[in-house]
């Protein structure tokens, strides 16, 4: 039975879909593999194949809806969903038929009881059943007991009942928030079926990575998913540790690493990196004189010449090199930055390949949102899949290249907001709009590059803004789409705190707004915190969402 | 009616009857049906309540708890007190939800006791308990109606309709319903005791609204409720046949009936619905009754109701007024059936597709001129349709539809209906089990041959049935079981197939 893939397109997808598509050539299994942006993509795809397939596999898309509701699928057709989108919708949960999810056990759904949420009330329904079938009125009645009151108490009942439902699916369905990676769920697959390979557990890295720059789940869960892929990683590689040196050139190191949180530096010079990071950049202030001063006295701190910092980090001095992790962190301890450290993975191979998990991250993201655009739609997700097999070094490449060029534009981006004072507190959340003309304004129609955008520009205006209140407050931001149709895409993003939790309430409060003023939205991304909006329809649409979060 | 019994006697065959006869085995299945579920509605409610009894609850049943002993001496005692406890001790008993003891209760012998105490004008607690007991009494089978009849209880409750108390009036409707629906007789027993104008008072005078002793939310419901149950016991008064109901109860009942049509509850409509299709399930001069009243447009209005248990009566009301004669046919028509049925015909439940395929059938029975009107309201497509993908029963019907037609049908509109693409799904049908389908589409296919025939395209017709895989199929028939479908289908290959 041939099997059909739909995959979302953000790279801890990517990696799952990697880790599947090892599995299946292991056992030979034939697949047709289309990637999907969003749920139109994702409804269209599915009338296109449902006569051809009986199984789908829903990589990091469907889990947060009724598929059985949205798709109406025959009975006889399955669905597989790896999905980390949560909460779970609860039919998805509940039905053991059709729809079976790939969650880690250990994962806490939280889902709300069965008894709670649905309820098999035979009697009622066979009282509306007999009410609605049109048949002819019996000949005979008999008076029962108390019959009025007794079906007003049940009535009355079956109310509050309901009204407790709303409730418990309100507080259950009001945040969105992350579970575990699905690269990393797929690897748990292929590891309990001892499939798995050093390169699955790699993309596994790359995918919890992935959820960590894209800031989809909390430093605690982050931290322990590192140390259950540290013991992978040790278990994969701990034989080759001792023969290091006779290692043949392709062959494949995993390491855990206590490395810089500095983006691409590996690739890049250490002063870019040090100015287009959100950190280091947010910490510094760089967008303002006394910024770029400081960061000038940090690198005379370290005791760096500027020519060995701006130049390219391959090319720098051997032995700056050697304590190099540690000056810097020496130094930005004095400067406040007190988690420059992470813990993170490399990969070796081949003669002088060496990448970050992080560096992967940013160069897949970037290929999959490359706004040059060449060829169908796809193009973009075949080449970012693509420049996850280590094989395709030329395509990583230029992923590297598109991520500085990312990098540098959000670092701009951002520079010019806070100097402007385009972040405007509306009272329950910031706001920032990008203009039609901004400089990259086109990347930023992109929701991965918007996110991620929305992010660097939270954390560097909480770290500019002297008004403790803003400090807690989410942000909504907006940017130009597609100009012809005058659309904006408009992203929400929960509060920069240290404790976040992670969890967004503005895939709700999105919908409610737009329901309650008729705007023109298109609720199409995986991720409900996600909209696309008519311009027009914009100023009205915000009114709503401030008079319902206030 | 003769013009049309004569095309189908040419033809050799009482089709109008044999319709009709359809309908009622239909009627009786549904009401088996309904009794399975009523009985298992019984069984499942009990459990619940069971489980939903609360302790105080018990409590109070017990301390009502009596023995049939102690009830016959109380009931037949002169203490009012006791009286009325025995009498609630039996109406509890009667009402709960499972196994009530009705067989007891009559042997007990207390019926005519029970009866007493509906006259008891100064004690309503005991009239009315003794109206609910009698009422659940005569819930049962046509032996325990019977026991409370021959108790002397009718022109006891038909005087208590005009009770000063709403409860005990509604009480009283609704004993009086559960008599009515035993069947004829009990129905025109009633009648005959001119039960008719106190119960018609009910609905057209303002109710009394005193003494009502119940909670502040019941009271609204009530009303509707009262409302609910006159409606439903009018409608067992128009109920049944061999004989009718009498012609001048029928007229009596029917402006009424006509009112309760345009009321906005759903129930209430439903119930006045049936009635009005018992009324239309007759002679034509009965059919002419309801005809005159003005009421078609409405009716065709309600068939288009969202309510199943509205839409239901409504086109089984209409169909049955389109097997009288053709002007009343026509009067159906003209409140234009044509534009609802189409909706129907591709309904989701099968019976309401086979109900308005039954209804169309009946149509295309009459003269050219409705049939041109059935053409021009595009009745055609969604027949063929029906024809090609309904459910099978509905499939029987529109097989009916077209052989009217093609019978009374010109050339000319014969010809529209082949290109309407209705042949494909027609032959497909002599796949069918059920022999009288086939021989009523081979019938179809002679019509359609004779209209070529006039036309010069027999050869053409041939060509088609034979693209479409018909005379594989026909041939094929020739060796079916059932003599006259082998008989029918030798001679189509005979007449016109037999030149190759």
């Amino acid at each position: 039975q041939r099997v059909l893939l739909l995959v979302a397109s953000d790279v801890d997808a990517l990696c799952a879909c990697k880790i599947l598509q090892a599995l299946f050539q292991c056992d030979h299994v034939q697949y047709t593999l289309v990637p999907v942006s969003g749920w139109q993509e994702l409804e269209t795809a599915f009338l296109e194949h449902k006569d051809q397939f009986k199984y789908f596999i829903l990589i990091n898309c469907g889990a947060n809806v009724d598929l059985l509701e949205i798709l109406q699928p025959e009975e006889d057709t399955f669905f597989f969903v790896c999905d980390s989108h949560r909460p779970i919708n609860v039919v998805n949960v509940y039905n053991d038929t059709q729809i079976k999810l790939l969650v880690k056990q250990d994962d806490e759904l939280n889902v709300p009881a069965y008894d709670d949420i649905f309820r098999d009330d035979e009697d009622e329904e066979e009282d509306s059943e007999n009410e609605s079938d049109g048949s002819e009125p019996s000949e005979k009645r008999r008076r029962f007991e108390e019959d009025v009151i007794e079906r007003t108490m049940k009535r009355r009942q079956r109310r509050e009942w309901e009204a407790r439902r709303r409730e418990i699916l309100f507080d259950y369905e009001q945040y969105e928030y992350h579970g575990t990676s699905s690269a990393m769920v797929m690897f748990d697959l292929a590891w309990i079926m001892s499939k798995d390979l050093n390169d699955m557990l790699w993309w596994a890295i790359v995918g919890l990575t992935d959820q960590w720059i894209q800031d989809k789940i909390t430093q605690m869960k982050y931290v322990t998913d590192i140390g259950i892929l540290q013991r992978h990683v040790s278990r994969h590689n701990h034989r080759n540790e001792d023969e290091e040196n006779s290692l043949s050139i392709d062959c494949v190191r995993i390491a855990f690493e206590y490395d810089l949180r500095l983006a691409l530096y590996q690739h890049w010079s250490l002063y870019e990196s040090l100015c287009n990071t959100s950190y280091t950049s947010a910490s510094f202030k760089l967008w303002s004189v006394q910024g770029q001063k400081r960061l000038q006295e940090f690198l005379a701190d370290m005791g760096l010449p500027l020519k060995q910092v701006k130049q390219k980090f391959n090319s720098m001095d051997m032995s700056l090199k050697e304590n190099l992790r540690e000056m810097i962190e020496e130094s930005a301890n004095k400067f406040g930055m007190k988690d420059l450290r992470v813990q993170t993975f490399s990969i070796h191979f081949g003669f002088k390949n060496k990448f970050s998990a992080s560096d992967i991250v940013y160069a897949t993201a970037s290929l999959m949102e490359n706004v040059e655009k060449e060829g169908p739609e796809t193009t973009n997700f075949i080449k970012a899949l693509d420049s996850l097999s280590r094989g395709n070094l030329d395509k990583l490449h230029h992923g590297l290249d598109l991520a500085k060029k990312q990098l540098r534009a959000i670092q701009q981006t951002v520079a010019s907001c806070i100097c402007t004072n385009l972040v405007i507190s509306q009272g329950p959340f910031l706001y920032c709009s990008l203009m039609e003309g901004t400089p990259d304004v086109k990347l930023f129609s992109k929701p991965v590059s918007l996110c991620l955008l929305s992010k660097y520009l939270l954390k560097s205006f909480v770290c500019s803004t002297k008004n403790k209140r803003c400090k807690l407050l989410p942000l909504v931001m907006a940017a130009p789409m597609v100009v012809e149709q005058g659309t904006v895409i408009m992203v929400g993003i929960p509060p920069e705190t240290e404790s976040s939790d992670k969890k967004n309430f503005f895939g709700r409060a999105f919908e409610k707004a737009a329901d309650s003023t008729n705007s023109r939205t298109l609720h199409n991304h995986f991720d409900m915190s996600i909209i696309e909006l008519k311009t027009e329809d914009r100023s009205k649409f915000l009114d709503a969402l401030i008079s319902l979060l206030s | 009616p003769s013009e049309r019994m004569r095309k189908f006697k040419n033809k050799g065959k009482d089709a109008a009857a044999l319709r009709r006869q359809r309908v009622e085995v239909n009627i009786e299945l549904r009401k088996a049906k309904k009794d399975e579920q009523i009985l298992k509605r019984r069984s499942i409610s009990f459990s619940l309540r069971d489980e939903s009894l609360s302790p105080g609850e018990d409590k109070r049943n017990e301390i009502i708890q009596l023995s049939l002993e102690e009830i016959l001496e109380a009931v037949n005692g002169s203490n009012p007190e006791l009286q009325l406890q025995a009498t609630q001790a039996t109406r509890r008993m009667l009402s709960r939800q499972k196994d009530p003891p009705i067989n007891q209760i009559i042997e007990l012998g207390i019926i005519p006791r029970l009866v007493e105490f509906l006259c008891y004008a100064d004690n309503a607690p005991l009239q009315f308990e003794a109206a609910w007991a009698l009422t659940n009494i005569a819930s049962g089978t046509s032996d325990h109606t019977k026991a409370v009849v021959e108790g002397g209880a009718v022109p006891a409750f038909i005087s208590l309709l005009s009770s000063p108390h709403m409860h005990i009036s509604e009480q009283s409707v609704w004993a009086l319903g559960n008599i009515a629906g035993d069947g004829p007789l009990y129905r025109d027993a009633l009648i005959n005791c001119n039960v008719i104008p106190p119960l018609l008072a009910l609905v057209v005078l303002p109710l009394p609204h005193s003494l009502l002793q119940r909670g502040p939310f019941t009271c609204l419901l009530f009303q509707v409720g009262f409302l609910r149950n006159i409606t439903w016991t009018l409608s067992n008064l128009c109920r049944n046949k061999n004989p009718y109901p009498p012609l001048d109860a029928v007229k009596k009942m029917l402006p009424v009936l006509i009112c309760l049509l345009k009321h906005e509850d759903k129930d209430i409509i439903s119930d006045s619905c049936w009635a009005v299709s018992y009324l239309t399930d007759g002679s034509n001069d009965r059919i002419q009754i309801v005809v005159d009243t003005g009421i078609l447009p409405r009716l065709v209005e309600l068939m288009a109701s969202p309510e199943l248990i509205i839409m239901t009566p409504a086109l089984r009301a209409i169909g049955n007024v389109v097997t009288g004669t053709d002007e009343q046919t026509q009067a159906a028509i003209d409140a234009g059936v044509f534009t609802v049925l189409p909706c129907l015909l591709r309904h989701a439940k099968p019976t309401i597709q086979k109900e308005a395929a039954w209804t169309l059938s009946n149509i295309a029975a009459g003269p050219c001129r409705q049939i041109q009107q059935l053409i021009t309201c595009g009745l055609l497509p969604p027949l063929v349709e029906l024809l090609d993908k309904g459910d099978f029963k509905a499939q029987k019907e529109a097989v009916w539809a077209v052989a009217n037609f093609t019978t009374g049908g010109t050339v000319e509109q014969v010809v529209e209906l082949v290109q309407s693409g209705v042949l494909k799904p027609l032959l497909n049908l002599l796949l069918a089990k059920d022999s009288k389908t086939i021989l009523v589409i081979l019938d179809t296919i002679s019509n359609l041959f004779l209209a070529a025939e006039k036309l010069g395209e027999t050869e053409r017709l041939c060509l088609l049935v034979e693209e479409l895989g018909g005379l594989e199929k026909i041939e094929a028939l020739q060796t079916h079981d059932n003599n006259m479908v082998y008989r029918a289908a030798l001679n189509i290959i005979e007449k016109y197939f037999s030149g190759e």
